[in-house]
């Protein structure tokens, strides 16, 4: 399967360059999706730059992965649902709900803290659960499923929390999105180490197996079934867990504010390179078309274009990437085949 | 013997799901009129259809996509697109209405062009292309009306166009009149020409497509612009039956039209499914919201309910078979 962690060191004959060759082919989409961020984060600084002078301090990044950090862990959930070749539009519904309790209940003591923040991740993985065995028992469409679910999720969230309102203790503030502390950065490379375990773990594996090739799985004694649920019940968990990050982040409530993770986290998804064709894709894509999303609000926001002609340039700017991509991917093969 | 069995389940489960799906729309009907008499009335029905025909024109670009296992998101801001440069094209003049008709529904075409070129001669996936294409018709709406605050984008819609649902034929709304037309040509086009052969062809294997001759890329080209001629004239209709344009119109028939399809009868992943299970989806849809707001329920209570109706209605007919 397409990943990093199979470049074994090349026995002795074997040529190196056809060994990495192999090995950044597998891996052209992860590759071409770092190499986005990369150009975003280029034209960032640039334009940072221009404007202020200076260069992005600790501040800028901090306040980055902050803003990025609920995305970051609603495009992870739809990572794992579309490796599996499914598609989670009730994100944005969960998102909406885990953000109203959140707000609603939550005291600043670090008990009340503790166990909302628990309640809330084991509301995401029960309405996750919900989902997967609706797509594996009552074998219906993942996308409508999801579409009914949100539905719901979003129903349950204004029942919570009516008004936008409520209030985060800032005391979790200061732990999930600490403005003058990089905890948030300690976040993300969590999140990647956790990938990097998924991905090992049987779980991981089948869940890509899964995504590849659903009957060969079976075949191969893979609990198809089985994954299918757990991968639903990870990606409502981890929608939970974005609605907290955005309630910690924006200090109070709002039953809709979810709402815009679903289109955005599809986006990050199809800019970290995951095919929809299912079994391929990397959570560090996920991760990287995240923060590239986020980068290039900021790039339109330093190059001065009016905010309303945002959403156009964030059209173009994701069609144009895909496009590129796709050449570049292109053109690899036809240099392997040329060889 | 196993070959007809066969035969039999792959063409009856089609034809079943689409009166699965008006037997839905029905009971909910029925339902209604036991809490609210007068729900199954005339005047209630009429209403009721001619709300559901704006997700039903939106819901047959979707199907005629869905077939070929495409998808169309950019559908919220082609439809919100369509309604604001129709009034500030129409400036509420009736001389101005084939001038502004022509542009709106052209644009809609051609949005469905540069969509339906991209998906099949480009090669980007349906999901990046029109939820990027949506993103720029969001930006280009938004940048070019500043907001909706132009001075045009208060016109109303012109007069000839206004209140068309309450111009009637034969005691139906010509709005509605117009919706059953459509229902009849996209069924008459999908069942019964070589293009609708083709359509079924290229959801079903577009390799086997290709090599039967069928020119996929360009079946799929049109195909798109259908699916953005019918968002644009749905959102001809909304200004017309609501007078004006707003921000946002467009919003809810994204995920109406996916679940009006999917309702319907028809396959996500292509290949499967018929407008006439489409409508019907349309209709159960928009029964259930109306009977949902005469029941008195807080928004809450509506948007859960309306999520279980659909798990529930999906559950009793809309199953996939056993791998």
């Amino acid at each position: 399967m397409a990943s990093a962690e199979h470049a074994v060191p090349a026995p002795p004959g074997v040529d190196r360059g056809a060994v990495w060759r192999h090995v950044s082919l597998q891996n052209a989409p992860l590759i071409l999706s770092l190499l986005i961020l990369l150009g975003t984060t280029g034209l960032y600084i640039v334009f940072f730059n221009s404007n202020t002078g200076g260069l992005p301090g600790s501040f800028e990044l901090t306040s980055l992965a902050n803003t990025t950090l609920p995305l970051i862990f609603a495009a992870l959930g739809q990572t794992v649902v579309v490796l599996t070749r499914g598609i989670d539009l009730s994100v944005g519904g969960m998102m909406d709900l885990s953000n109203s309790l959140a707000a609603a209940e939550m005291h600043a003591t670090l008990g009340s803290e503790l166990l909302w923040s628990a309640i809330i991740i084991a509301i995401g993985a029960a309405g996750g659960l919900l989902n997967g065995l609706l797509v594996v028992y009552a074998r219906l469409q993942p996308i409508l499923v999801t579409i009914a679910t949100l539905s719901i999720f979003q129903g349950l969230a204004i029942a919570v929390l009516p008004q936008p309102g409520g209030a985060i203790p800032s005391a979790y503030t200061s732990v999930l999105t600490n403005p003058n502390q990089p905890t948030s950065l300690a976040y993300v490379a969590f999140v990647m180490l956790a990938w990097v375990a998924f991905r090992r773990s049987s779980f991981g594996i089948a869940t890509f197996a899964v995504g590849n090739d659903q009957d060969a799985a079976r075949a191969r004694g893979i609990a198809v079934d089985r994954t299918k649920v757990l991968v639903y019940t990870l990606s409502g968990m981890l929608a939970a867990i974005a609605g907290l990050f955005l309630a910690a982040s924006a200090t109070a409530g709002d039953a809709t504010t979810g709402d815009v993770y679903i289109l955005q986290s599809i986006a990050a998804v199809v800019l970290g390179g995951i095919s929809f064709a299912g079994g391929r894709g990397s959570g560090v894509g996920a991760v990287a078309g995240a923060f590239t999303l986020t980068l290039l609000v900021n790039v339109l926001f330093f190059a001065g274009i009016n905010p309303l002609y945002q959403q156009f340039y964030q059209g173009l700017f994701l069609i144009t990437a895909i496009v590129l991509g796709a050449g570049i991917a292109r053109l690899g093969r036809v240099g392997r085949i040329g060889r | 013997m196993t070959a007809i069995a066969a035969a039999f389940g792959n063409l009856g489960p089609i034809r079943r799901r689409v009166i699965y799906a008006y037997g839905a729309a029905i009971a909910i009907f029925l339902v209604g009129q036991v809490l609210h008499p007068g729900f199954a009335g005339g005047d209630s029905v009429r209403t009721i259809l001619l709300v559901a025909s704006f997700v039903g024109l939106v819901a047959a670009g979707q199907t005629l996509v869905i077939l070929i296992g495409g998808i169309d998101l950019s559908v919220p801001w082609v439809l919100n697109g369509a309604a604001i440069l129709l009034v500030t094209t129409g400036l509420g003049q009736n001389g101005r209405l084939p001038e502004a008709l022509a542009l709106t529904l052209g644009m809609g075409l051609a949005v469905g062009f540069a969509n339906g070129v991209g998906v099949a001669y480009v090669g980007v996936p349906a999901v990046v292309m029109t939820l990027g294409m949506n993103g720029i018709m969001q930006g280009l709406s938004l940048g070019l009306s500043q907001g909706l605050t132009c001075q045009a984008c208060t016109s109303y819609a012109p007069p000839l166009l206004q209140h068309i649902e309450l111009n009637t034929v034969l005691g139906i709304p010509e709005q509605v009149v117009l919706w059953i037309a459509v229902t009849i040509a996209v069924t008459v086009v999908l069942g019964a020409t070589a293009f609708g052969r083709r359509t079924y062809a290229i959801g079903n294997n577009p390799t086997a497509a290709f090599l039967a001759g069928i020119r996929v890329k360009r079946v799929t080209v049109i195909l798109y612009m259908l699916s953005g001629f019918f968002s644009a004239l749905a959102g001809i209709m909304l200004v017309s039956y609501g007078g004006q344009a707003s921000l946002g119109l467009g919003d809810p028939y994204l995920f109406q039209s996916i679940a009006a399809v999917v309702i319907g009868g028809a396959s996500i992943l292509g290949g499967r499914g018929t407008y006439l299970g489409s409508a019907a989806g349309a209709i159960t849809l928009v029964a259930l919201v109306t009977l949902l707001s005469a029941e008195n329920i807080p928004e809450y209570g509506r948007s859960i309910v309306y999520g279980v109706t659909i798990l529930a209605l999906l559950l009793l007919y809309g199953r996939e078979r056993r791998h």
